[in-house]
């Protein structure tokens, strides 16, 4: 007997929250107690109370105010529920501007912002969802000493580590230089095998062409790269190229490519219009100090060190 | 004109003409058009000295006058001229290449001599090409020869007459030329049977200008008609050349031969500074191809094509008429020329980087600076740096679109751009400090070793009197022996420098010539529009 009136309620007390819960289900703006209590009449209200208790303890549902003031339950996003479990109101808070900042990250002065908490609780906050690994850090690109912040396991933006071209947030130019030059010499070497045939001229220029495509595949082949690098990458890398004016690039449709753009861009290695001009074949081109130089002064042609040494060579 | 211009005039003044050359020469330039009466208390020496060096600059084209409001006769100095003497080595080397060895003496002749007649100079120069030609031993030459050579620079416009003064008509306005053609009209020559050019009295002596009688021999020939070298014909046949090799350069020697055919055939069909020349038909060009080039039918509209389609754009397809209508933009060809001189400054100066930054900055023309990062892919630090320093230096501009009309450097957009014309100016002025700077360190190397340049001198000119009074080899040898052998490697120094400096000049005097082409055609198009 002694156990009947603990196991009766017990079962009884399940049903219910489990009632309320279908009830959370089939209204998701929220449920007020008016509802609960008309749709199970046949509990009481301290049955109600412990039931309701037990949901808000365990995190399963939220009390909250709506917009009438009247108070509200809710039901809990269960992965939420799931991962802050443990957690206090703040911490929840500060999740969720996090959470939805989604993998562009959110920096520490918006998350201040968005929650209106102070930078010292934030940081606690912070460095205690950060141990728990519901969140991460992540170096901007953008700025060296802005930290991000999104959901520990979300792949960054590219905006935000830099694409191929970034390694932590440090600008790889040693990479970048080392396919440019990669890149040229396939174009220059093809340029010279075409030039080569002796064929006429047209079928010559049209040798000498190569495909974004092409300069992708040798990239890949030749293993320079760690990483997986995608076509449009090559054609930034070849756009370097073209501005440092080893290189010209021209597009010609594609002959039956249905979906995709139906071009092809064409790269081809080209030589100088003109050998260096006659101004920098003497130092006074390259003289850093030319605005000062006049006869008679400090810096004068006549005793001019860079002159000198030229004339002596 | 800028100053390091007038440094450079003054500077060639100075090695051409001499110190009072110079010192009338610079007042001119600094004081701007003035009455001869003026210039010589400017100046501080007699008038007849003044008159006399001002008569010697006009003989050479470098001295312009006209009346003023007033009624006075005023002196302007010509820049222009005065700085392309330093051009004269490759005009002479023009007209041999064009013309052969009796052309490039003739030009040199006319070159010195500023203004000349016809019969002196085709005179001169057959005297001094059967002098060479006796030497080496080959049958001499007759006039007759020289003056076809000359003949045929007059129809190429390459040498003209110079415009006649008249005495007789009290306001000395310049006769303006009838049409274009009589100023190219060369007389007929009476040549004896020996190749001599008969000194035959003009009839009519009272209408020769006076002003031109500054050579010895005040005979009157031809009528008087004075002729000079047509310097603006042979700038553009620079321009042409330049274009020309900087498509050899990028195409290859065919492609350029094609350009140069069609060059030729529009010359004297089309204006002389036109931006586009006039369209000429395949045919045509097909036709007037060198054999020795070696070009087929179909291999040339290959040419051609790949001409039309080069990112350079300087030849374009104009019509279908006559298997194709082609015209070659001269100023986009220039364009592209200056691009490149201005670009290989850019190289050279400040890097590879720099040069990437500054072609994204031609080619895309206003941009923030994330938007070149980006786009050069420089590392934002490098980039920033370079980007500072080209500004600092002139190569590239900012442009500042505020949002606020408080232009708060927080809401205002900082664009940088290039302009080019700006640019070529800027460099400009560039060459002519540098071309002064090689002119004075030549004269003071010069002068450094004065003595020994002058021993050298009196010991050759004995030399020479030994050979002529038939001296033994022993009396030469010791002749020789008084330059000591360090003063021979010092004189080889010496020489090795003045001719680095000499040819420095010259290369500078090429990017000199483009850019200021350049900028001559986009003021003209501008003009225009």
């Amino acid at each position: 007997m002694a156990t009947a009136p603990k196991t009766e309620p017990d079962v009884e007390a399940v049903d219910l929250e489990t009632r309320i819960i279908a009830l959370c289900h089939a209204n998701p703006d929220g449920v007020t107690d008016v509802i609960i209590q008309d749709d199970m009449p046949q509990f009481d209200v301290k049955q109600r109370v412990t039931a309701i208790n037990r949901l808000l303890s365990t995190g399963r549902i939220d009390l909250l105010k709506s917009s009438s003031g009247k108070l509200v339950y809710k039901l809990k996003d269960p992965d939420a529920a799931g991962l802050v479990k443990g957690t206090d109101q703040q911490e929840k808070l500060v999740y969720q501007i996090i959470k939805d900042s989604g993998n562009k990250g959110i920096w520490i002065r918006d998350i201040r912002y968005k929650s209106n908490l102070l930078l010292t609780q934030v940081n606690k906050i912070l460095k205690n969802l950060e141990s728990k690994k519901l969140i991460k850090a992540v170096k901007s690109v953008a700025a060296a000493k802005k930290k991000v912040y999104m959901l520990y396991n979300l792949e960054p933006d590219r905006s935000v580590t830099g694409g191929a071209w970034y390694s932590d947030q440090d600008f790889e130019s040693e990479f970048v230089e080392v396919l440019n030059q990669q890149c040229f010499k396939f174009l220059e070497q093809k340029a010279l095998s075409a030039q080569e045939t002796k064929i006429d001229p047209i079928a010559q220029r049209n040798a000498s062409f190569a495909s974004s495509e092409d300069m992708w595949k040798f990239i890949s082949e030749l293993g320079i790269s760690k990483i997986q690098l995608s076509v449009e990458d090559i054609e930034t890398i070849l756009d370097t190229l073209i501005y440092d004016g080893k290189v010209e690039q021209s597009i010609v449709a594609k002959a039956g490519g249905i979906g995709d753009s139906g071009q092809v861009k064409l790269y081809r290695y080209v030589s100088p219009l003109i050998p260096p001009t006659g101004l920098m074949r003497m130092p006074c081109g390259s003289c850093p100090v030319s605005d000062k130089c006049y006869e008679g002064g400090a810096i004068s042609p006549t005793t001019c060190v860079y002159m000198k040494q030229w004339l002596d060579l | 004109m800028s100053n390091s211009a007038d440094k450079v005039c003054q500077l060639l003044l100075r090695e051409q003409f001499g110190v009072v050359a110079e010192k009338i020469g610079c007042c001119l330039l600094r004081k701007g058009p003035c009455p001869l009466s003026w210039l010589a208390n400017e100046v501080g020496l007699k008038l007849d000295k003044v008159r006399e060096i001002l008569c010697f600059f006009i003989q050479h084209n470098l001295v312009m006058y006209e009346k003023n409001k007033r009624g006075f006769l005023e002196y302007r100095m010509a820049v222009k001229p005065t700085l392309w003497r330093c051009r004269f080595p490759k005009y002479i080397y023009c007209a041999k290449t064009l013309y052969g060895d009796a052309a490039e003496l003739l030009v040199e002749e006319i070159l010195h001599h500023g203004q000349v007649l016809m019969n002196d100079v085709v005179q001169r120069v057959t005297d001094r090409l059967n002098e060479a030609l006796r030497e080496s031993g080959q049958p001499e030459i007759s006039a007759r020869v020289v003056y076809d050579k000359f003949c045929s620079l007059a129809r190429t416009h390459f040498i003209m007459r110079c415009t006649t003064i008249s005495a007789e008509t009290e306001n000395s306005t310049i006769q303006a030329p009838d049409n274009d053609h009589s100023l190219y009209e060369v007389p007929s020559m009476d040549i004896d049977g020996d190749g001599r050019v008969k000194r035959k009295r003009s009839l009519d002596e009272s209408d020769q200008p006076v002003k031109r009688q500054k050579t010895g021999d005040t005979t009157t020939k031809e009528d008087g008609i004075y002729w000079r070298v047509n310097l603006d014909r042979f700038h553009q046949h620079f321009r042409d050349q330049a274009i020309v090799a900087a498509l050899a350069s990028k195409i290859d020697k065919k492609a350029s031969e094609v350009l140069r055919t069609m060059l030729r055939l529009s010359e004297v069909k089309s204006a002389s500074y036109a931006p586009v020349t006039t369209p000429v038909s395949f045919t045509e060009i097909f036709q007037a191809l060198p054999k020795e080039v070696g070009l087929t039918r179909s291999v040339t509209e290959q040419y051609l094509a790949l001409l039309c389609e080069d990112s350079t754009e300087i030849v374009s397809k104009v019509g279908n008429s006559g298997g194709g209508m082609y015209s070659v933009n001269i100023y986009k060809g220039l364009i592209s020329l200056c691009k490149a001189h201005v670009e290989s400054v850019v190289q050279e100066r400040f890097g590879s980087k720099s040069l990437r930054i500054f072609r994204v900055l031609l080619q895309r023309k206003h941009l923030e600076q994330k938007q070149i990062e980006d786009l050069a892919m420089v590392p934002a630090k490098e980039a920033k740096e370079i980007l500072y320093r080209m500004f600092a230096q002139r190569f590239v501009s900012i442009t500042e679109i505020s949002k606020t009309p408080d232009h708060a450097p927080s809401r205002t957009f900082y664009l940088f751009t290039v302009n080019l014309q700006q640019v070529a100016r800027m460099l400009i002025q560039k060459c002519y400090q540098a071309m002064a700077n090689a002119l004075i360190k030549r004269e003071a190397e010069t002068m450094e070793h004065r003595r020994l340049l002058d021993k050298q001198e009196r010991v050759n000119a004995i030399i020479a009197t030994l050979e002529q009074t038939g001296a033994d080899e022993a009396q030469k040898e010791e002749v020789k022996q008084m330059i000591t052998p360090a003063e021979k490697t010092k004189l080889n120094q010496v020489k090795e420098t003045c001719n680095k400096l000499d040819q420095a000049e010259l290369q500078l005097d090429d990017t000199i010539f483009i850019l200021e082409t350049f900028i001559f055609y986009t003021e003209r198009e501008t003009c225009v529009s």
